[in-house]
C-alpha cells in the first residue's frame, strides 16, 4: 500500500508501533501464504498469525534481516524480494516494544470513543488527526459547488435552477434531496451492482430473465428508508420469515440475480454448485467484508476461514430447489408471480368476473346432468375446442404409413396437447404417430411402442434437451384406446398416459424439457423415428389442449353440450369459458420474479475437496466462523439465523463494512479503501475511531441509513471545498486524511443522467421494467448473431441509466467505457479511470449529441446563454474567462450546439466539485 | 522499461499522477521485462467454437480400419463427457473424411482443408497435446482468455496491456477484431474474453467494429470537420486549464491529455482501417475476402497493420467451428473463410521482418471427439468437444520454426507424450514478451492474482 510512503514516518514518530495497523499488514502479505492460517500449506510448520512466543520471534526477526541469501526470509530461491527496510524497522520495534499481537481489528466489536456534545463525530475525529499530522482543514466549498456535490451524491442529479435560485439552507437542502424518490434511484444502483441485478442470464447463450420487481423492492426499500437490518433480513431470508408477504419474497431475489447456464451439455451440479458458491462469497463480500471465496480449495491464507468453515457457510445456501441447468426463456423455479398493485386489482376483477360465470354454470348442472344422461352421442363426435386433426383408421404392414403433411400439428415444447389413438399392434415395437425426424434420436414429438410399452417423445437434442418417457408396464395383448397428454408446463408430472382410460403410472427416462423444438417434419401416423407400425390405428385424433378424463369418461354429458343444448346453457357455457381464458390470459402476463426457497428437506453439504464439485469430502453443518460470535443457541440453523446473526448487536463486521461502503459513496473511497476486504489482507483504516463510532451508532439509531448519510453530508468535513494546493495534493494525493472535500469523477450512471436533466430530456418515472435506450447498431449481433438489440421509442431512452437493460455478456457500452461493473458478480467497489474512449463517447454518442442540441436550444432561449449552460450543468456562473472562450467557441461555430456540448464535456462536468 | 515508452503508455492509458491504479501498476512491475523478450506483440487466432484436430492437423491414418467400431472403453478411460454424448448409445468412431499430405521441409501433416497453411508449414510450431479442464464453450473461452473458468479475472491481453502498455502513442495496446463465420451458428462470444476483470477498465480490450465506427464514438457528429474538432478542444482544453490552475487536480490535467489522445486516434483508426491504399498483391496473398470488412481476411490484413503500428495484442476471433453435426460441411467451409488468410499473415509478416518478434498464434478453445456425436451416416457425421487433446499452431516471436511438440495416440483422444495445458500455453506467451508470468502479479481482494493463477510452466522446448 502506497500510503506508508507517506504515513509511516509519521506513524513511528507519533506512536507506538501496533501489531493491527504496521505489523500485520507486512506479514500477512509477505509471510502468511506460507506462515499463516492454511494448515496445508504451512512451512516449518511455523505459524506468525498467532504469537510464536519471545524467543520464535527474535529467530523469525533474524531470519528476516540475515544477509545469508540460503537463510533470509522471504526465501530468495523462491524469487521473493526483501522485505523493505522501513517494513523491517517496523517488525524490530514491535518486537523490541514486546511484541504484543492482537487479534484483527475488524474481529473485535467496534467501541464508540465519546465524542464531545454537540461536535460532528466526524469532524472531531479527523480535526484531531489533521493537528496531529500538522495540516489545517479546507475552508468551507461554495453554496454552489456543496449544492452540486450533494445533489449528485444523495440524488445522482444535479440541483435545479429553482433549487439553485432558491435560499434554501444547506441542511434544508439535505432534507429536500433525502426526501426524493430520486434519493432511492441513486442508492439502488450501486446495491444492484453489489447485488450482480441483470436482464439476462449471463453464461453463453445469455436468455433473458426478469427481475426487475426486485429492482422495485430495493427501490422502495431505500425510498421508505427501510432499516438496514430489516433490509438484510428479508433480502437474505424474507421467504423463512413467519407468514411471509410477498414483498419479502420478492426481496430474496438478491441471491437469485447470479448469473446461470443454459448452455447445452453442461454438469449440472457443477454450475448448481457455483450458484450456491456465488451466494455464499457475495454474502460474505457485501456484509462481512472478508474474502471467504480464497477457502473454497483451500483454508484461507491471511484470514481465519478455514476450507470447512467456508462450506459450513455454504451449506446455508444450499438448499433451494434448483437446478444447474436452467431455462433460457425466462425465469428458472423457483419463482413466484409478482403482480404490481394495478395488475392486481385488474386480476382480482377478473378472478370476480370469473367467479361470477362459474357460479352461473354451477346453477346449471343438475339441469344439464339430466338433460344430457341418457344422450347418445353422435358417431365419430369429437370436441372441437382447440382441435387439430383426426384420421379414421388403417391398417399397417410394417413399412408403409400414412403421411399427414406439413404444419398440420403446431407443436411447440411450450404447447398443450392430446394424441389420441386406437391401436391393435402386432408387433411390441413401433411407431404410432409423430412429428418427428424419422431416425431414433432424431428431434420432434413422438408416440410409439417400446417392448410393448407406450413411449412418448418431446425431443430437441436427443443427448441433453427433451423429454422421454414411457408406462411402467407393457400393454396387454389386443386393442387399446391411448391417450396422451401433455399441459405445456415442460415438467414430467404435466404428462399422462391413459391405456383405455386409465392413468398409467410412467417412467421419466429423460427429463429436460427446456428448448424449443421447431421440427419441420410432416405429420406422420404408423411411423416415425426411424419406426414403422404393424397391425391397425383407427380413431386418431389431435387436439392443441390438454384434455381431461371426464371428456372421455363423460362423453354423453360433453357431446349433449355441443350439439344438443339449448342456447341459453350455451351461453352461460361459452361466458364461463370464456371468463377463464380470460383470467389465464391475463394472469399469464403477470411478470414473476426468481426467489429463494429451502427444500423441505436439508440438503447435505460437503466440504468439496480442492473445491471440486464431484470431489465430497466431510458432511459439515450449518454453522458461522469460529473467529466470529456464534449464532445465539436458540436461532435457527438457516438462512434466516444467518441473516439474523449478520445484524446482531454483537457482530463485528457487517456495522463497519456498511457504513464503510457508504462513505464510500460520499467520499470516493472507504475509510479502509478496500470496502470488500476488512480481512488481514485489507487495508488498514485511516480513521478507525471513526469508523467504529459511525457503526455503532449506525446500530445504536435503528441502522437508519439516512440518518448515517445525514450525519456524513452535515458534517464540514464532507462540506470542505475540494480545491487543494499543490503541496496538500502532493503530500495526500488521494485525499485519504480529509483535509479537502472529495473532488471525484462521477459514476458511470450519473455522467448520462446528468446530461439528460440538464437538457431538460429526462423522463423521472419510478420503477419498472427495464428500457432500451439507444445503442451503436450491431453490438449484438456481431457477438452473439440474432435479431439484435432493438431501442426503445419514446420515453425508454430517456429514463434513468438504473433501467436500463442490462444483458451481462455484452454489456451498455457507456456504461462501461465509465468503469461500470460488468454485473458478472458482485462487486462493491467503485474504480474510476480516464481514458480517450471516455472522451469520444461524451463527445460523439448519438445520445450526447442529441442532450447537446436540447441542452443549446435551453441556452439560446435565454438573455445569457452561457450562463444558463453553466448554471444547468455546473450549477455556477461562469467566470470572465470562461464567458470568452464560449462566446468565441459560438461565434466560430455560428450556433450554440457545440457550446453546449463543450460544457458537457468539461472535466468540471463529469466531477463532483 | 524505457523512458519513452513509459510515458507514451501513461500517456495512452490515462495513468495519471495520482490516479489510483497507475500507481499501483507501476509499484508492481517496475521490474519489466523480466527477461529478454522474442515477442514484441502476439496475434492470436482465436477459432471459436472448438475446431477438429481430425480433420485439421493431428493426422490418424488407422482410423479407417475401424470406421462405425465403439470407441474402446481402454481408451476412453472413464473420461468426463459433456452430458450432450453422454445419453449417447454408442460412441462411434469416424476418420476423417478428408485427405491429409505431408508438406514442407518440416514434413508437418495437413489436411485438404488448409491449402495455404500447408505452404507455410516450415514457418509453424504445431503443438498436438494441447489440453484443457473444460468442456463446454462458456467455462473453455473464458478459461482460454483469462486463466480461469468463471467470469471475473481479467484477459490475456488485458494483463499484457497492464503489464507492457501499448508501444503506439495514438492506438491502445489491446485490440480485438471479431469475424462471425457465414455457418451463422456459431457460439456467441462475450465482452468478458477481452475484458479487464479485476484490472482497472482501462485495460481492457479496445473492440475494432466492422459495422459502424471501427472504434465506438469514433466517428464526428454530421457536420464537423476536423478543423472543427480542433477548434472545440481548444475550447474545451483552455477551459480545462482554467479550472486545473484552480483546483489544482491532476485528474483534470490528465483529462485533458486523455481528449488529445483521442483527437488522434481519430485520425489513426480511419488511416489504420482504410485498406484502399494496399496494392492489388495484398488482396492476392490475403484473398478476396479481404477487402470485405468483418471477414477474418479483413481482420488479418487489419491485424498486419496493427502490427505494424506497434500494438501489443491483437486478438482475433473467427465464430462457428462447433461441429456436432454436419462436420463434413461446416468445417470445408470455416476452414475455407480463414485458411488463407491466417497462412498469408504469417508470410506477410515474414516478408516485412515483423515475424521475427510478432508471435501469431492460431487455436480454438478444445479438440473434438474421435467418435461421431449425432447421427452418423455414410457422408455426414459430427463431433463432440473434446478437452484431453488438440492442436494448435504458433509462429514467430522466438518459436521454434517447422516444429511439432507433443503427439497423441491413434484415436486422437489421449495425449502420449507432451502434455501442454492452457497455463502452460499462457506463461509461454507472456514469455516471449519478456514477462515471467508467475511476476506479473495484481493485488485484488486481498490476493496477488496472476494470469496463470497458481499453475503453468514455459513450454521452452518450442522456444528457438
Amino acid at each position: 500500500m502506497r500510503w506508508h510512503l507517506w504515513v509511516l514516518p509519521l506513524a513511528l514518530s507519533a506512536q507506538p508501533v501496533e501489531f493491527n495497523r504496521d505489523v500485520r499488514p507486512i506479514l500477512s502479505d509477505r509471510c502468511y501464504t506460507c506462515h499463516g492460517p492454511d494448515t496445508n500449506q504451512r512451512k516449518a510448520n511455523f505459524r506468525l498469525d498467532r504469537d510464536p512466543g519471545p524467543e520464535a520471534l527474535k529467530k523469525a526477526v533474524e531470519r528476516i534481516v540475515t544477509t545469508s541469501p540460503a537463510k533470509r526470509m522471504p526465501p530468495q530461491y523462491l524469487g521473493h524480494a526483501p522485505l523493505k527496510d522501513t517494513e523491517v524497522a517496523l517488525i524490530k520495534q514491535w518486537v523490541e516494544g514486546g511484541g504484543q499481537y492482537q487479534q484483527h481489528w475488524s474481529l473485535i466489536a467496534p467501541r464508540k470513543v465519546s465524542v464531545p456534545a454537540g461536535a460532528n463525530a466526524i469532524d472531531y475525529f479527523v480535526r484531531q488527526r489533521l493537528t496531529r499530522e500538522n495540516l489545517a482543514p479546507s475552508p468551507r466549498a461554495s453554496r454552489e459547488a456543496l449544492m452540486r456535490r450533494v445533489a449528485l451524491d444523495l440524488t445522482g442529479l444535479p440541483p435545479s435552477l429553482d433549487d439553485l435560485a432558491s435560499d434554501i439552507s444547506y441542511p434544508a437542502y439535505v432534507d429536500s434531496l433525502l426526501a426524493s424518490p430520486r434519493y432511492a434511484e441513486r442508492m439502488a444502483i450501486r446495491w444492484l451492482e453489489a447485488a450482480r441485478y441483470a436482464d439476462t442470464n449471463g453464461y453463453q447463450s445469455d436468455g433473458e430473465r426478469s427481475m426487475w420487481r426486485w429492482r422495485d423492492w430495493v427501490l422502495n426499500a431505500f425510498a421508505t428508508n427501510m432499516p438496514y437490518d430489516r433490509f438484510t433480513v428479508e433480502q437474505l431470508a424474507g421467504d423463512l420469515l413467519p407468514n411471509a408477504t410477498r414483498d419479502q419474497k420478492i426481496a430474496t431475489g438478491f441471491h437469485r440475480n447470479h448469473r446461470t447456464t443454459a448452455e447445452g451439455g453442461i454438469v449440472d451440479e457443477e454450475f448448481r454448485v457455483e450458484y450456491v458458491a456465488d451466494r455464499s462469497e457475495t454474502t460474505a463480500a457485501v456484509w462481512l467484508g472478508l474474502t471467504v471465496g480464497c477457502a473454497r480449495c483451500h483454508d484461507h491464507k491471511y484470514d481465519p476461514i478455514s476450507q470447512k468453515e467456508y462450506y459450513q457457510l455454504f451449506s446455508f445456501f444450499n438448499q433451494v430447489p434448483e437446478k444447474g441447468f436452467v431455462f433460457n426463456f425466462g425465469n428458472e423455479e423457483p419463482y413466484i408471480k409478482a403482480p404490481l398493485p394495478d395488475q392486481e386489482k385488474r386480476l382480482s376483477e377478473l378472478d370476480a368476473k370469473l367467479e361470477v360465470a362459474r357460479k352461473r354454470w354451477d346453477g346449471l348442472q343438475s339441469k344439464i346432468r339430466k338433460a344430457s344422461a341418457k344422450f347418445t352421442p353422435p358417431v365419430g363426435w369429437l370436441s372441437m375446442d382447440d382441435f387439430v386433426l383426426r384420421f379414421a383408421g388403417a391398417k399397417f404392414d410394417g413399412k408403409e404409413f400414412i403421411d399427414g403433411g406439413l404444419n398440420k400439428t403446431p407443436l411447440n415444447f411450450q404447447d398443450p396437447f392430446t394424441f389420441m389413438a386406437t391401436i391393435k399392434p402386432e408387433e411390441p415395437n413401433g411407431a404410432i404417430l409423430s412429428k418427428s425426424e424419422d431416425y431414433w434420436e432424431g428431434t420432434g414429438h413422438g408416440l410409439y411402442l417400446v417392448d410393448g410399452k407406450v413411449r412418448l417423445h418431446v425431443v430437441f437434442r436427443w443427448t441433453d434437451l427433451g423429454l422421454r418417457l414411457e408406462t411402467e408396464k407393457p400393454l396387454p395383448p389386443g386393442e387399446h384406446q391411448i391417450i396422451a397428454t401433455y399441459d405445456g408446463k415442460r415438467k414430467p408430472g404435466g404428462f399422462h398416459i391413459y391405456v383405455d382410460g386409465v392413468d398409467q403410472p410412467l417412467k421419466i427416462l429423460f427429463n429436460e424439457l427446456s428448448w424449443p423444438i421447431d421440427s419441420k417434419e410432416p405429420f406422420r401416423i404408423g411411423a416415425g423415428g426411424g419406426k414403422r407400425f404393424k397391425g391397425e390405428i383407427r380413431d386418431v385424433a389431435i387436439w392443441k389442449r390438454e384434455l381431461t378424463p371426464a371428456e372421455w369418461t363423460n362423453r354423453s354429458y360433453y357431446a349433449w353440450l355441443d350439439v344438443a343444448a339449448p342456447p341459453e346453457i350455451a351461453q352461460a357455457r361459452r361466458e364461463f369459458q370464456a371468463a377463464q381464458r380470460e383470467r389465464d390470459k391475463y394472469f399469464a402476463t403477470i411478470q414473476t420474479v426468481m426467489v429463494m426457497q429451502d427444500s423441505p428437506t436439508w440438503r447435505k453439504t460437503y466440504l468439496l475437496r480442492r473445491g471440486a464439485y464431484d470431489a465430497p469430502g466431510d458432511e459439515v453443518q450449518p454453522i458461522v466462523p469460529a473467529a466470529l460470535p456464534p449464532m445465539p443457541a436458540g436461532a435457527p440453523r438457516n438462512r434466516l439465523g444467518l441473516a439474523r446473526w449478520l445484524v446482531s448487536r454483537e457482530h463485528p463486521l457487517t456495522a463497519r463494512v456498511t457504513v464503510n461502503r457508504f462513505w464510500q459513496t460520499l467520499f470516493g473511497a472507504g475509510l479502509v479503501k478496500t470496502v470488500e476486504d476488512l480481512g488481514s489482507q485489507g487495508e488498514w483504516p485511516v480513521y478507525q475511531d471513526l469508523l467504529d463510532w459511525l457503526a455503532v451508532e449506525f446500530m445504536d439509531t435503528g441502522w437508519d441509513v439516512k440518518r448515517l448519510l445525514k450525519t456524513m453530508v452535515l458534517s464540514e468535513t464532507y462540506q470542505q471545498t475540494s480545491k487543494a494546493s499543490a503541496e496538500l495534493t502532493q503530500r495526500d494525493p488521494e485525499n485519504r486524511l480529509l483535509a479537502r472535500g472529495p473532488r471525484l469523477r462521477l459514476a458511470p450512471e450519473m455522467i448520462r443522467d446528468q446530461a439528460l436533466a440538464a437538457s431538460g430530456l429526462l423522463v423521472e418515472k419510478f420503477g419498472g421494467p427495464s428500457v432500451k435506450p439507444p445503442q451503436p447498431p450491431g453490438l449484438w449481433q456481431e457477438l452473439a448473431g440474432g435479431s439484435g438489440y432493438k431501442a426503445d421509442e419514446g420515453e425508454g431512452r430517456y429514463r434513468r441509466s438504473l433501467y436500463t437493460y442490462w444483458r451481462r455478456t455484452i454489456q451498455p457500452p457507456s456504461m462501461i467505457t465509465f468503469d461500470s461493473p460488468t454485473r458478472e458478480s458482485c462487486v462493491v467497489r467503485e474504480t474510476r479511470t480516464n481514458t480517450p474512449l471516455q472522451a469520444l463517447n461524451l463527445m460523439n454518442d448519438e445520445a450526447y449529441v442529441e442532450a447537446a442540441l436540447r441542452l443549446a436550444a435551453r441556452m439560446s432561449a435565454t438573455a445569457d446563454p452561457v450562463a444558463t449552460g453553466f448554471r444547468l450543468v455546473l450549477a455556477r456562473e461562469p467566470q470572465a474567462k470562461e464567458r470568452e472562450l464560449l462566446l468565441a467557441a459560438q461565434k466560430r461555430f455560428g450556433n450554440w450546439n457545440q457550446v453546449a456540448s463543450i460544457i458537457l464535456n468539461l472535466d468540471e462536468a463529469v466531477t463532483k466539485p | 522499461m524505457t523512458q519513452a515508452h513509459n510515458l507514451s503508455r501513461r500517456l495512452f492509458l490515462g495513468a495519471s499522477a495520482a490516479g489510483l491504479a497507475g500507481r499501483s501498476a507501476l509499484a508492481e512491475m517496475a521490474d519489466l521485462p523480466h527477461h529478454k523478450p522474442t515477442a514484441k506483440r502476439i496475434i492470436y487466432l482465436f477459432q471459436s467454437g472448438g475446431p477438429s484436430q481430425l480433420e485439421s492437423f493431428d493426422y490418424k491414418p488407422k482410423l479407417k480400419d475401424v470406421f462405425k467400431q465403439d470407441l474402446p472403453e481402454s481408451v476412453r478411460q472413464g473420461q468426463r463427457l459433456t452430458t450432450m454424448s453422454a445419453s449417447q448409445s454408442s460412441f462411434p468412431m469416424v476418420p476423417s473424411k478428408f485427405s491429409f499430405a505431408q508438406h514442407g521441409k518440416s514434413g508437418a501433416w495437413v489436411s485438404e482443408l488448409f491449402p495455404h497453411t500447408a505452404k507455410i508449414v516450415d514457418e509453424l510450431t504445431f503443438i498436438k497435446s494441447m489440453h484443457t479442464d473444460q468442456i463446454n464453450h462458456d467455462p473453455a473461452v473464458t478459461f482460454f482468455q483469462t486463466g480461469f473458468q468463471i467470469a471475473g479475472r481479467p484477459s490475456i491481453g488485458a494483463w499484457i496491456a497492464y503489464g507492457l502498455g501499448s508501444e503506439n502513442q495514438n492506438l491502445p495496446g489491446f485490440i480485438v477484431l471479431i469475424s462471425p463465420g457465414q455457418g451463422g451458428s456459431g457460439q456467441p462470444l462475450y465482452d468478458r474474453l477481452w475484458g479487464a476483470g479485476f484490472l482497472p477498465s482501462k485495460y481492457q480490450g479496445v473492440k475494432f467494429r466492422s459495422i459502424g465506427d471501427p472504434v465506438l464514438y469514433l466517428k464526428d457528429p454530421e457536420g464537423i470537420t476536423r478543423d472543427d474538432r480542433r477548434a472545440y478542444l481548444d475550447t474545451l482544453g483552455a477551459l480545462n486549464q482554467v479550472q486545473y490552475e484552480q483546483n489544482g487536480d491532476p485528474e483534470t490535467q490528465a483529462r485533458i491529455a486523455q481528449y488529445e489522445m483521442a483527437f488522434r486516434m481519430q485520425a489513426s483508426v480511419p488511416e489504420l482501417t482504410d485498406i484502399s491504399k494496399e496494392p492489388e498483391s495484398t488482396f492476392k496473398l490475403y484473398g478476396e475476402d479481404a477487402r470485405k470488412p468483418g471477414t477474418f481476411a479483413a481482420n488479418c490484413l487489419l491485424a498486419r497493420r496493427l502490427a505494424e503500428r506497434g500494438v501489443r495484442f491483437i486478438q482475433l476471433f473467427h465464430r462457428d467451428w462447433d461441429h456436432h453435426g454436419g462436420l463434413p460441411k461446416g468445417m470445408p467451409a470455416r476452414a475455407k473463410e480463414t485458411d488463407q488468410a491466417g497462412a498469408a499473415l504469417v508470410a506477410d509478416l515474414k516478408q516485412r521482418g515483423l515475424l521475427d518478434d510478432t508471435l501469431v498464434v492460431w487455436g480454438g478453445e478444445f479438440g473434438r471427439t474421435v467418435y461421431c456425436q449425432g447421427r452418423l451416416t455414410e457422408d455426414d457425421y459430427g463431433r463432440d468437444h473434446h478437452p484431453r487433446c488438440f492442436t494448435i499452431w504458433m509462429a514467430g516471436g522466438g518459436m521454434k520454426p517447422g516444429t511439432t511438440f507433443g503427439s497423441t495416440d491413434d484415436f486422437s483422444y489421449n495425449i502420449t507424450e507432451n502434455p501442454v495445458d492452457v497455463h502452460d500455453l499462457h506463461a509461454t506467451l507472456l514469455h516471449t514478451l519478456g514477462v515471467d508470468h508467475t511476476k506479473l502479479t495484481y493485488k485484488f481482494q486481498g490476493r496477488h492474482f496472476r494470469l496463470t493463477d497458481v499453475h503453468g510452466k514455459v513450454v521452452k522446448a518450442v522456444l528457438a
